[in-house]
């Protein structure tokens, strides 16, 4: 369990060197998952994002483009979902590593990757380095703990829609499943055949 | 009921420890999820950190001078528990209760955040750092070499560059460290010649003999000693070392000794002189050079030493015969509470005994060079110079000797005559109250550093986190000044410390022959340092040794029926005070006297009793220096003609005067240096009735076993025998076993465990776990309370405060009990130690009265506590024979981890809310950590990937913990032992701790 990293410079969060590429724990190259069938994801203008479900975030970041319309895999941002308990925010830097290149179809997309080029390139100030404050979706409760790594390994790396819903069709990212209902994670459960014992998740 | 403990007064003193100056606790727990939250992303990924996985950093300990190796396991960034290195030699891999409490230190809210110069009113302003480095440097300049520095820092190139940059302005530095042992290092000068604190193996040695050492509390290097000491006096396979204490006072130590012999305060070195002699009267062979002592040790008799110290011939003579015919054995001296006016004597004694035993070279290791300081004689000598006004500017780093010294020796009163006094400090100290400028310095956790604890280990320091203020490397403050003030500083140019240390280790590098100095650098940053065995001096007598003498030791006050020796000696939590503003240690208590946040007197019960002086009665004490007032404890472990005060509290911390609770000690004693030292022993006290009383916070319960079989012990022949503990107890105490069921009872007794057996053929139970179980040593156990800290640490307890302990809400989910027995008649007074936490029953009484399913039992075997459950009815505490599980009377979540102490939190613990029990979970966060791992690995789970905290930290490894259904683990080993019992075995709740039982080398006829 326990990772002895060797140190290079200052460890911490915003100050370390650019490097693009991340390093990744060779357990985390796993089959990569498989979005059955590629989406055209639909335009959408300001107007029309009043009526999309779930809440509305400081970056109109478009699942459903990323996910369903490229088929880019979960694991390409959620980088530590399968080997640790958390499934892992992607840095910016992870974004920049597209959208330093691609700019946005048309203008609201420009408009959202300008926002996010913005915050990326605080990164080379050496103050005033902001980040973006994504509205959490799903937060579980602090009295129970959710190993991402041993969901995915049991039931392979598309089983992010189990509880998080058909993402990789959302516009916006909006609840399917009350998380916090144990109720939706014990019948998963007993179907399977695995631990029902107290103290799996609540210690 | 309120959200906070209940009166506001206590509230108030509890946070004024913490230092909280306003502001909300943090809000960390709770199950509501409609509350926003908000996911936060790296701008940049950092490599090192994986979310959800613990980095962990190596670095080293500043807590004493030992140098321990840490590893410091960090959490998203932020460092979260404190562990022992495992490839240190010098802690291999455990750490101490003090050394843990240090990431406390690192969050602790009243540190200083930014640089503060005094103003014309007295008051402090918070100036920026430009402003604080041009007003240094331009008073430096102008000080034209006048610049007195006294340094806290350890060896090491920080120490370094201090001292040449010290010697580049024309200034003098003084190493100060509080606890200096100069008294053994003086000895050594004296006997063999070698200015020079040496290392201890207590591992090797087979026969201890402590002169009021104090080696498993704080003399050198504790946590090695207690590791050492472990290994040769713990029982294995029919051997174990005798330990035997001399000493005026029964100190943690001694209470691990097999026998501990009161001795008059200064005499000790008079019984070291007479085994000396008898080993050489009656031996033929020895050291050659030992032939000119013997004449010299003819005159002390152990009929002489008798009548100095008070303790009997026989024990003298015999404990010399053992100590010679041991081999290698070993006799320490030199502890800070025995430091009296004749401490260099008594360890001079000391060194000719041992090598008269022929011990120096195999268990007392000259060449290691431990670090030392100048000693308190440097201190004095430059105050005077400062009194004289020899000096334009003092700076004072990471040293706090307005309150280490006493009052009588008027440091403060000197200090104040130097025109600008600077403090480079982590937390508003005496000392920096003083200075008119305050620079806030990184925490060992948040600098480049490196530390030389001894020869042949060089232990390096990391940023393991962003700092947690507005603070600087002391290193980098050096570096700028030296490059805003110019003229005599102006080589001192690296660009910064990190660069500076760096550049140094090149060249150390270079001296150990490796050409690839970044290369060098990193295998020592991941290792934590470079570690190699110490040079061996070789040792022969000096002139100094034909010096020899022990004249008796000087007190100063008055002779007198109602006089008594005081005693001021230091604690294991509290050491030179350092670490009195740690909530962990203040709330821990402390191992001899269960006594936790107060200070108080020691006084033996036949005093108190001509006295009339009750537990609990504040006294006045008053000796030729000072007063103080502190309740009485009346304790039986000292000599009767001594009152005992620890160390380390009474320390006004914080500027706003509300200080933390407790006296200082230091306040009855002579500030005048002897022979280098301060002596802690040095003067006559009187006792005056206040008629006050005061509640003593105790966690103790009933202080005697009372017969109830609670911790266990036998003598070493019972052991060899391979006798269990009862039938030990039943030889010893000779009762008759009694059997007090009747035949309908056992009969009913079989039914209900035939009926338990079906039980576990259902559903889960049934199937393939593991069974979780422990097992305590106690005759590895010192009660030091490292394990108490480690689940501090791992498990977010909560610190309740004086007013909640008092009320005896204190919530260590693990806590030592210690036991007196003898101690009436004439039987020595004798301590005995229990580990206890929750004992995991496999038939637990807490389960079935839980009316709504909170305690359970998991099918590995674990008494499981589920919090969202909790309605907090506390049946289950009321059930439990052991008393272990601890009720959240108040809303500690929000109240007792105020900012940024909360960012010390463990992620895999909830941090748990008011109304709900707790208690010990065997780290069961630990066991699904590790089963998911294996479970990823595709492996099952092997012996020792589940360590609990408590068994990581603990410096003895009394603790081990496992699988019992695996037959080849340790734990499965240690369970089958002769010597393990269970606590209250026949109340049939088959618990899953297994003690075994302490073994106790009396010398027997």
């Amino acid at each position: 369990m326990r990772k002895l990293a060797y140190l290079a410079a200052g460890t911490i969060v915003l100050t370390l060197v650019a490097t693009v590429t991340l390093h990744r724990d060779p357990a985390a190259q796993q089959t990569a998952a498989t979005v059955n069938d590629s989406i055209t994801a639909p335009r959408l203008g300001a107007s029309d994002t009043a009526a999309l479900k779930g809440p509305r975030q400081p970056i109109f970041f478009r699942h459903d483009i990323h996910a369903g319309q490229y088929k880019i895999q979960c694991q390409y941002c959620h980088y530590t979902v399968a080997v640790s308990s958390e499934p892992g925010i992607p840095s910016l830097q992870t974004c920049m590593g597209c959208h330093s290149i691609i700019a946005g179809s048309d203008s609201s997309a420009k408009a959202e990757i300008r926002k996010l080029r913005t915050l990326a390139d605080s990164a080379t100030k050496t103050h005033d380095r902001v980040t973006v404050q994504w509205v959490r979706v799903h937060t579980l409760a602090r009295h129970a703990h959710f190993p991402h790594m041993r969901h995915i390994k049991a039931m392979g790396p598309s089983a992010c829609f189990t509880c998080h819903g058909e993402v990789s069709r959302m516009p916006q990212v909006f609840k399917v499943n009350n998380i916090n209902n144990m109720g939706f994670c014990i019948t998963c459960h007993i179907e399977r055949k695995v631990t029902r014992d107290c103290t799996a998740c609540h210690y | 009921m309120a959200d906070e403990p209940s009166s506001t007064l206590d509230r108030r003193k509890f946070l004024a420890v913490l230092g909280v100056t306003g502001g909300s606790a943090a809000v960390l727990s709770g199950c509501s999820t409609d509350r926003v939250e908000k996911l936060i992303p790296y701008l940049v990924q950092s490599e090192d950190q994986v979310p959800g996985i613990a980095t962990i950093y190596a670095s080293t300990c500043t807590e004493c001078a030992s140098g321990c190796g840490l590893h410091v396991r960090t959490r998203e960034g932020r460092a979260v528990k404190l562990e022992g290195n495992p490839e240190h030699p010098v802690n291999q891999g455990t750490l101490c209760a003090r050394g843990q409490a240090g990431i406390q230190g690192l969050y602790h809210p009243s540190r200083v955040r930014s640089p503060r110069q005094r103003q014309t009113d007295g008051s402090f302003k918070d100036i920026s750092w430009d402003e604080a480095i041009a007003l240094l440097a331009a008073k430096l300049t102008a000080a034209q070499g006048k610049v007195a520095v006294i340094s806290g820092a350890g060896r090491g190139t920080y120490r370094d560059l201090l001292g040449a940059w010290t010697a580049a302005l024309g200034g003098k530095l003084v190493d100060y460290e509080p606890f200096d042992h100069e008294s053994v290092r003086a000895a050594n000068r004296q006997i063999f010649g070698l200015d020079q604190l040496p290392a201890h193996d207590f591992a090797k040695a087979r026969y201890i003999v402590s002169f009021g050492a104090d080696f498993l509390e704080t003399w050198l290097s504790p946590t090695e000693n207690q590791r050492g000491f472990a290994a040769s006096h713990g029982y294995i396979d029919g051997a174990m070392a005798r330990h035997v204490a001399f000493g005026p006072r029964l100190n943690l130590t001694a209470m691990n000794a097999d026998q501990w012999h009161v001795a008059r305060p200064g005499t000790e070195g008079a019984i070291a002189l007479a085994m000396a002699n008898v080993i050489l009267a009656e031996r033929t062979t020895g050291p050659a050079d030992s032939n000119g002592l013997k004449n010299l040790l003819a005159s002390w008799t152990p009929e002489q030493a008798t009548q100095i110290s008070g303790v009997p011939t026989e024990i003298i003579r015999r404990a010399a015969r053992d100590f010679a015919s041991a081999g290698p054995s070993l006799a320490v001296a030199g502890g800070i509470g025995s430091q009296h006016r004749k401490a260099t004597e008594l360890c001079a004694a000391v060194n000719v005994l041992n090598y008269v035993a022929g011990n120096v070279g195999r268990t007392v290791l000259f060449g290691a060079e431990l670090q030392s300081g100048d000693g308190y004689g440097a201190l004095v000598e430059m105050t005077t110079a400062m009194a004289a006004g020899q000096y334009q500017v003092a700076i004072v780093h990471e040293a706090n000797p307005a309150y280490a010294t006493p009052k009588s020796g008027h440091f403060a009163d000197k200090f104040q005559k130097v025109p600008f006094k600077v403090a480079l400090s982590l937390f508003p100290t005496d000392t920096a109250a003083l200075c008119d400028l305050v620079l806030p310095i990184h925490h060992a956790l948040e600098r480049w550093d490196d530390l030389r604890p001894r020869k042949g280990i060089t232990s390096l320091m990391q940023p393991v986190m962003e700092p947690v203020f507005g603070t600087l490397a002391a290193g980098d403050i050096l570096l700028k000044l030296s490059k805003k003030a110019g003229g005599p500083l102006a080589s001192f140019n690296a660009a910064s410390w990190e660069a500076h240390l760096k550049q140094s280790w090149a060249g150390f590098a270079k001296a150990q022959g490796n050409g690839d100095a970044d290369g060098f650098w990193r295998a020592a940053l991941a290792r934590g340092g470079v570690f190699g065995p110490a040079p061996v001096t070789p040792v022969k007598l000096a002139a100094g040794a034909l010096q020899l003498a022990y004249p008796a030791a000087a007190l100063d006050g008055a002779e007198g029926a109602d006089s008594f020796t005081l005693s001021a000696y230091p604690t294991s939590m509290l050491y030179d005070g350092r670490g009195a503003n740690r909530p962990w240690l203040r709330e821990m208590s402390d191992p001899v006297t269960k006594i936790t946040w107060q200070s108080w007197v020691e006084i033996h019960p036949d005093a108190a009793n001509r006295m009339d002086v009750q537990d609990g009665e504040i006294l006045t004490v008053t000796s030729p220096h000072g007063s103080i007032e502190a309740p009485a404890y009346l304790y039986g472990g000292l000599h009767p003609d001594v009152v005992a005060i620890p160390l380390g509290l009474g320390s006004n911390r914080t500027f706003d005067g509300r200080g933390t609770n407790g006296i200082n000690a230091l306040d009855l004693l002579n500030g005048e240096p002897t022979g280098g030292y301060l002596a802690y022993t040095s003067t006559r006290v009187t006792l005056a009735k206040t008629g006050k009383f005061q509640a003593i916070a105790k966690t103790e319960g009933t202080p005697r076993q009372l017969g109830r079989g609670l911790s266990d012990s036998m003598t070493l022949t019972q052991a060899k025998k391979g006798m269990t503990p009862s039938l030990a107890a039943a030889e010893t105490e000779h009762h008759p076993e009694v059997e007090v069921n009747t035949e309908a009872e056992h009969a009913a007794l079989r039914g209900f465990r035939s009926a338990q057996d079906e039980k576990i053929k259902l559903g889960a139970y049934a199937e393939d776990h593991p069974k979780w179980g422990m097992s305590i040593d106690l005759s590895r156990c010192t009660g030091c309370s490292a394990c108490v800290a480690a689940c501090y640490a791992e498990n977010n307890i909560p610190v309740v405060g004086e007013a909640e302990v008092l009320r005896g809400r204190e919530m260590t989910w693990i806590r030592i009990e210690r036991y007196w027995e003898g101690g009436d008649d004439g039987e020595p007074l004798e301590a005995r130690f229990l580990p206890m936490m929750c004992q995991h029953c496999g038939n637990a009484p807490c389960e079935p009265v839980c009316p709504v399913y909170a305690a359970y039992h998991t099918a590995d075997g674990l008494n499981g506590q589920v919090y969202n459950r909790c309605v907090g009815t506390r049946y289950c505490s009321n059930n439990c024979p052991y008393k272990v599980r601890y009720f959240n009377w108040f809303a500690y979540n929000k109240t007792a981890f105020p900012e940024p102490l909360n960012l010390q939190l463990n992620p895999d613990v909830t941090v748990r809310a008011r109304g709900v029990m707790e208690k010990c979970t065997f780290c069961v966060q630990r066991i699904r950590g590790a089963q998911n791992t294996a479970r990823l690995e595709d492996r099952p789970l092997a012996d020792g990937d589940v360590i609990t905290a408590c068994a990581q930290a603990c410096p003895s490894s009394a603790i081990i913990f496992g699988n019992v259904k695996d037959s080849t683990s340790r734990i499965a080993a240690s369970s089958r032992d002769r010597r393990g019992y269970h606590v209250f075995e026949d109340i049939n709740v088959r618990p899953s701790v297994t003690y075994l039982a302490r073994v106790i080398d009396r010398a027997e006829a």
